[in-house]
């Protein structure tokens, strides 16, 4: 195992989440992809601080996956609300940045 | 401060004391007699000091100085603003607050049945002209004399335009206004030339000869304004609209006589240029025969008297253009004391007979013997009859002129000859013959309108007494002696009262001379006036118009271009803006690649 081969699968997990996000409708679907994007920073992390040495890019990596579950369930709680508002949760439905 | 320059305060800011008190208090104002109180103590306290200033400077100490710095800019300093005592401020201070104190005392009479807020309101506006008055008498450069001709300026549209719910009077104020607006750009442009060529605002620069040609130019046009000279003398009869004794103050003694004491001021720099006075002494001379001719017509006693004042006016030009500047000056004292005394007769007279038209009057000295000598002895000193002050001061001016060109010297005697007749005219048909009507009830009126006339009609005898001290405090040493050509114009003067007498004073009215009625014709046609509406309409509507219309097209134009492309670009790039958080996100991963791409390649 190589930092390089790391970084590839990263990057591939990043741009899945990418296209996920660009292509999914479903409210859900789009903050899992946003996760996808998360795990692949994290990754990013992981590795460097692995093949680096040192217990900085661990701890970052530690972290960001605390923060990430904050942020998981702060977009839950949007969902929800979007949910009782709209009826759905077809992100296409909001529109109101618009107006 | 030494005591003079403590007169001088005095008499400056007395005045503007009591019209900032009376501004701020308005339960003053609105009782009218307290205004009326305020203003006269005012007035005195002004007189009292201008003539202690007056009688120090007759023992001939050198003037005096006090002022403080104007307009700072860094270290620089733009003009000074003062007071300067000397020869001619003092005596131009006793003429003005002398006159005004007579014109307020009267108007205490004359005014009576106006509204008590109308009442206040003049006096309050009377208390200011007093200090624009004073300002400008007293400026030590020419800088604060502006700012005190345009303080004058303004007060006389108020005063002019005081019975402003009469259209007529409205519009006299404001033609007055813009008349005079005019021509103040002369002394505005003039100042500003002689500010660049000699770096101050005094009248004493030494200037090159063209340069002081175009400031003294620049300077006499707004003489030409201010003083009522033809071709800019439109607004003086118009401003006739007026109440009486703010033709008596303003328009006969003090505020059209500023023009002259600009040019008293500013002699050191007249003297410098040989074509300004002549100009000057040809279109006084000029304006003089060519009001009175105009006087000779007017059936508004009123209106007789405003064309004298121009006709006047013109002798004080025309001897300022001669050379003789103790000439003008002292003219335009013993002119303001006698005029003063003819508006203030002739309102008296007014009041009594409820009309302005000379036919309505008649008979009047029977009945009201005091008003009529008074206006007698004016009329006499204006003839220039010898004895009485305005013989004196003609004389001063018919002499200068005489020396400096026959052409002048002639317009001059003719006018003596023509003001003595329209002066008879007035005396004859007013004062003399049988009553008419209205003239039935006449009385005298009360003791504050006798008062001032006894003053002025002492004044206007006696006057010519001071000639000798007034000359010597403008350093000049005048002893009277008659020269033939004051003789003459005396000798035109007496054959102007007996025409008079035999064509008015003969029982019943005789019809007017021929000549009388050729001028009454050109007087009807109103070529000046007609002129100024040709010139308005045709030249400057026109350049208005077009620059109206360049305003509104081109320059609005571009401005609105200008919105109108921002809403317009706004409108094109809404579309962008979906709303859809799944298209942002697009562009934004566009973004960051592209930023990708091109850190990667550069």
């Amino acid at each position: 195992m190589t930092l390089s081969s790391c970084l590839v699968l990263a990057s591939a997990l990043f741009s899945i989440g990418i296209y996920g996000l660009l292509t999914r409708r479903q409210a859900i679907a789009v903050l899992l992809s946003v996760e996808l994007m998360a795990n692949a920073a994290n990754l990013v992390f992981a590795s460097f601080g692995h093949f680096r040495g040192g217990p900085t890019g661990q701890t970052f990596a530690l972290f960001a996956v605390a923060l990430t579950v904050a942020e998981v369930a702060v977009g839950l709680a949007l969902v929800i609300l979007f949910y009782r508002s709209h009826g759905d949760t077809q992100v296409d439905l909001a529109r109101e940045l618009r107006q | 401060m030494t005591p003079p320059l403590t007169y001088a305060a005095v008499a400056v800011f007395a005045p503007v004391a009591a019209a900032l008190v009376l501004a701020v208090l308005y339960p003053l104002r609105k009782k009218g007699m307290p205004a009326a109180v305020l203003t006269i103590a005012s007035s005195s306290a002004a007189f009292v000091s201008a003539v202690l200033l007056f009688i120090d400077r007759l023992q001939g100490a050198p003037p005096e100085l006090a002022t403080v710095p104007w307009i700072q800019s860094g270290s620089k300093v733009l003009a000074d603003v003062g007071l300067r005592v000397d020869g001619a401020s003092a005596s131009m201070l006793v003429v003005v607050t002398l006159v005004a104190l007579m014109v307020q005392v009267f108007s205490l009479g004359y005014m009576h049945d106006e509204e008590p807020p109308a009442f206040g309101r003049y006096f309050a506006y009377h208390a200011l002209f007093l200090f624009s008055m004073n300002v400008l008498v007293i400026a030590p450069n020419l800088l604060q004399l502006f700012a005190g001709w345009e303080l004058v300026g303004v007060t006389s549209y108020l005063l002019i335009g005081f019975y402003f719910k009469k259209p007529s009077a409205a519009r006299a104020a404001v033609k007055a206004f813009w008349v005079t607006k005019f021509a103040d750009m002369g002394l505005l442009f003039g100042l500003l030339v002689l500010y660049v060529a000699s770096g101050s605002f005094g009248w004493d620069a030494h200037l090159e000869p063209a340069t002081a040609t175009l400031v003294t130019l620049l300077f006499f046009f707004a003489v030409v304004g201010k003083s009522a000279q033809f071709p800019l003398h439109v607004w003086l009869p118009d401003a006739m609209e007026g109440p009486t004794p703010v033709s008596a103050l303003l328009h006969a003694a003090t505020m059209v006589a500023a023009g002259v004491y600009l040019v008293v001021r500013a002699n050191p720099l007249f003297e410098q240029s040989e074509f300004t006075r002549t100009v000057m002494l040809y279109l006084g001379a000029g304006t003089a025969l060519f009001a009175a001719l105009l006087a000779l017509v007017q059936t508004d006693i009123k209106k007789v008297l405003a064309y004298s004042t121009c006709s006047q006016l013109g002798y004080m030009v025309s001897a300022l253009g001669a050379g003789s500047m103790v000439g003008g000056f002292w003219h335009l004292t013993t002119h303001a004391f006698f005029k003063a005394l003819l508006f203030l007769a002739a309102g008296s007279a007014i009041h009594a007979v409820h009309s302005n038209e000379i036919g309505d009057m008649g008979g009047l000295l029977k009945k009201m013997p005091l008003t009529g000598g008074a206006f007698i002895i004016g009329s006499l000193a204006l003839a220039g009859f010898p004895g009485f002050s305005g013989f004196f001061s003609k004389d001063m001016v018919l002499e200068a002129v005489e020396h400096a060109g026959k052409v002048p010297f002639a317009l001059l005697v003719a006018t003596a000859f023509l003001t003595a007749f329209y002066m008879g005219r007035v005396v004859f048909v007013a004062f003399f013959g049988a009553p008419s009507a209205r003239a039935a009830h006449a009385h005298e009126p009360p003791w504050s309108m006798r008062l001032p006339l006894v003053v002025l009609a002492t004044l206007s005898v006696f006057g010519g007494a001071f000639t000798t001290p007034f000359a010597a405090l403008q350093g000049e040493e005048v002893h009277f002696h008659l020269t033939g050509g004051a003789a003459l114009a005396s000798l035109f003067g007496f054959a102007g009262i007996g025409l008079a007498f035999f064509t008015y004073g003969r029982g019943p009215r005789h019809e007017a001379p021929g000549a009388v009625a050729f001028v009454e014709r050109m007087s009807n046609s109103h070529a000046v006036n007609r002129f100024y509406e040709v010139l308005f309409h045709r030249v400057a509507l026109v350049v208005s118009d077009a620059l109206a219309w360049t305003d509104r097209y081109i320059v609005d134009g571009l401005i609105n271009a200008v919105g109108y492309g921002a809403l317009e670009a706004g409108r094109r790039a809404r579309p962008l803006q979906t709303g859809l958080v799944p298209d942002y996100v697009l562009a934004a991963v566009i973004g960051v690649l592209g930023l990708a791409f091109w850190s990667a390649s550069s």
